[in-house]
């Protein structure tokens, strides 16, 4: 895997992760007892999923500052010789020049390499974890107990009216056809 | 930085937003048109031709579900649509719209067997002809090569632009990153994908490019003469043509969810499209059935849709009358750059000219691809024979009835 000066940082996450997982995570993840078994449960396991995705999102942010220190340490070996002291437009249209140019080529390398795409793939799958189990419990917990639709209830109802819409599109589409084969039956002159 | 060119660039800074400030009023998509079908959220756009008479084969425009197809007419000078009208042709282009409610569960197989079917259908009983010229770009030029492998019957000519087919290769980013995405994931949670997480994409493909190098180089090709109102001129046109592209990059629909999870799922993480085994609606998806002629543009420079991954359309097609250009541009800038409208569509408009035509008796040359492209860089491996399917051209049906319903969308700004 290409090396972008994340690596420590990148065990400490992954060690921080696992300790968490035999210790804590146990613990949040344990069956539960009780009336109200069914709601802790899933409240505690949103524990988990969101120190997921926080454990993802910092990776992710050491992963683009490892990338931009190294953009900053091949941009000053750059400058060094060329600003010389130097105060004049040009030269800060040149330092601007080679900050961009340094910075997209470095960044660019970062974003192809296979490292930052499994990275930016688990953070986006905590990510949605974490968003799909806060949608799930504001319905639980609000809108449910409020009688008030929530975004699964509609997402049925769209359901239904797709199928319905492509059926009724489906026979529209079969009368047209009939009455077509119809019309050119009528016209046709008797034997 | 000196104080005299400290207080230029704080100068040029305030005129830019000024001229920002006065700027609110442009528009896009002007070259007049009329809607003559619509479906759901879909408009079938159609051009008002700009010649007495067009030639017989009408085209189809199917641009990408992400963003808007209105690039391709972005401003009267930029405007693909208003060439190909200039050059005689009769064009159409579908505008999908933005997908709301049950957009969630639109497939792709409603967009090419419903909806391109429709439209293709739509065009064929307005026009009387039996096979229409369908011209893809990008995603929608993936679309239109699913529809001809699936109705080769209603295709007279395919024309794909920057599309691609073959998914799997490292070049662009957006194919190293689709492996590792978990669609499923995006596509519960969102149902309908919204169009800034595709777009967040898009501008991190080259993020110090895209979010500040074109706005400090805006700043800069300000010009800053009192009085002079050619420069002022300029200035206000060059901030308008800035405002036309902005908005377009911004203006991103929402992805219908089970449309992107097959498209991601199916084509960049599995390339079943090139292996001929996608599969819409049980109907196995074999590019063996396009022998209709095929002329396939890329951009050189193209960092999303790679050369890689548009060049295998030409293997894998049976047709024999097949061409490949291939301009020194980039992905947009095949649309909207000056070499587009100098080169790229005339070229086009070069090579579907003789191959619009019904009429068995004025039967097209097919000119080597030597010949049709000195500046082009060409792919030689996939050169075509030039062997012509003209011998088995079939008799057009006769003309039905043009319909004369016309509701005019003309200077319509979206």
């Amino acid at each position: 895997m290409e090396s972008f000066g994340s690596e420590n940082t990148q065990d400490f996450f992954s060690l921080w992760s696992r300790i968490y997982q035999d210790s804590l995570g146990k613990l949040v993840t344990m069956p539960t007892l009780g009336p109200k078994r069914e709601e802790s449960e899933k409240m505690m396991k949103g524990f988990s999923t969101f120190l997921n995705f926080y454990s993802d999102l910092m990776k992710s942010n050491v992963n683009f500052q490892s990338v931009f220190m190294k953009a900053m340490g091949k941009m000053s070996e750059k400058t060094i010789t060329e600003t010389d002291n130097d105060n004049s437009h040009e030269k800060y249209r040149a330092f601007y020049k080679i900050w961009i140019e340094t910075c997209s080529e470095t960044f660019n390398e970062f974003l192809k390499s296979e490292l930052f795409s499994s990275e930016n793939g688990k953070l986006m799958s905590s990510y949605m974890d974490f968003q799909k189990y806060s949608k799930d419990m504001f319905e639980e917990n609000y809108l449910k107990p409020m009688n008030l639709p929530t975004k699964t209830d509609i997402d049925e109802i769209n359901k239904e009216l797709y199928i319905l819409r492509k059926t009724v599109k489906e026979l529209a589409k079969q009368i047209k056809e009939i009455s077509e084969k119809n019309n050119t039956a009528a016209v046709k002159p008797l034997e | 930085m000196n104080k005299l060119e400290s207080i230029e660039f704080f100068e040029k800074f305030s005129y830019g937003m000024t001229l920002f400030s006065e700027s609110a009023d442009f528009s896009v998509g002007t070259t007049p048109s009329e809607i003559v079908y619509t479906e759901d959220k879909l408009k079938l756009i159609h051009y008002i031709p700009t010649v007495k008479k067009t030639h017989a084969v009408p085209i189809l425009v199917v641009y990408a579900l992400v963003n808007r197809y209105y690039i391709l007419d972005l401003q009267p000078d930029k405007s693909m649509m208003k060439n190909l009208l200039d050059e005689g042709f009769d064009v159409y282009v579908i505008d999908w719209g933005y997908p709301s409610g049950i957009g969630k569960y639109l497939t792709i197989d409603d967009h090419v067997n419903g909806y391109i079917n429709n439209a293709v259908d739509k065009i064929r009983e307005r026009t009387g002809v039996d096979k229409i010229t369908l011209l893809g770009v990008c995603q929608g030029g993936t679309f239109s090569i699913m529809y001809a492998a699936l109705h080769p019957e209603k295709v007279k000519n395919l024309i794909t632009l920057v599309a691609p087919v073959n998914f799997d290769t490292d070049k662009g980013l957006l194919h190293v990153w689709a492996r590792k995405l978990d669609v499923d994931k995006i596509v519960d949670y969102y149902g309908i994908v919204p169009g800034d997480v595709l777009n967040s994409g898009f501008l991190l493909a080259d993020p110090f490019r895209t979010m500040i190098d074109k706005y400090v180089d805006l700043i800069e090709r300000i010009e800053i003469k009192p009085g002079d109102e050619e420069s002022q001129r300029k200035n206000e046109e060059m901030i308008r043509n800035f405002l036309r592209m902005e908005k377009w990059i911004f203006d991103s629909p929402d992805q219908p969810g089970e449309t992107l999870r097959q498209f991601v799922k199916d084509c960049y993480q599995n390339n079943l499209l090139i292996k001929n085994e996608m599969i819409l609606n049980g109907q196995k998806i074999n590019l063996k059935n396009i022998t209709m002629p095929l002329l396939n543009v890329m951009a050189e420079f193209d960092h999303l849709v790679p050369n890689e991954a548009s060049k295998p359309l030409n293997i894998a097609v049976a047709s024999l009358d097949k061409q490949t250009l291939v301009f020194r541009t980039g992905h947009i800038g095949i649309f909207v750059g000056s070499k587009s409208q100098k080169e790229v569509c005339p070229k086009i408009a070069e090579w579907l000219r003789p191959r619009s035509v019904l009429d068995e008796a004025i039967k097209p040359k097919f000119v080597s691809d030597e010949a049709i492209k000195p500046k082009f860089v060409s792919d030689e491996a996939i050169k075509p024979k030039f062997v012509s399917d003209e011998v088995k051209t079939e008799k057009p049906s006769p003309a039905k009835p043009r319909e004369q319903r016309r509701t005019t969308t003309q200077g319509r700004a979206q």
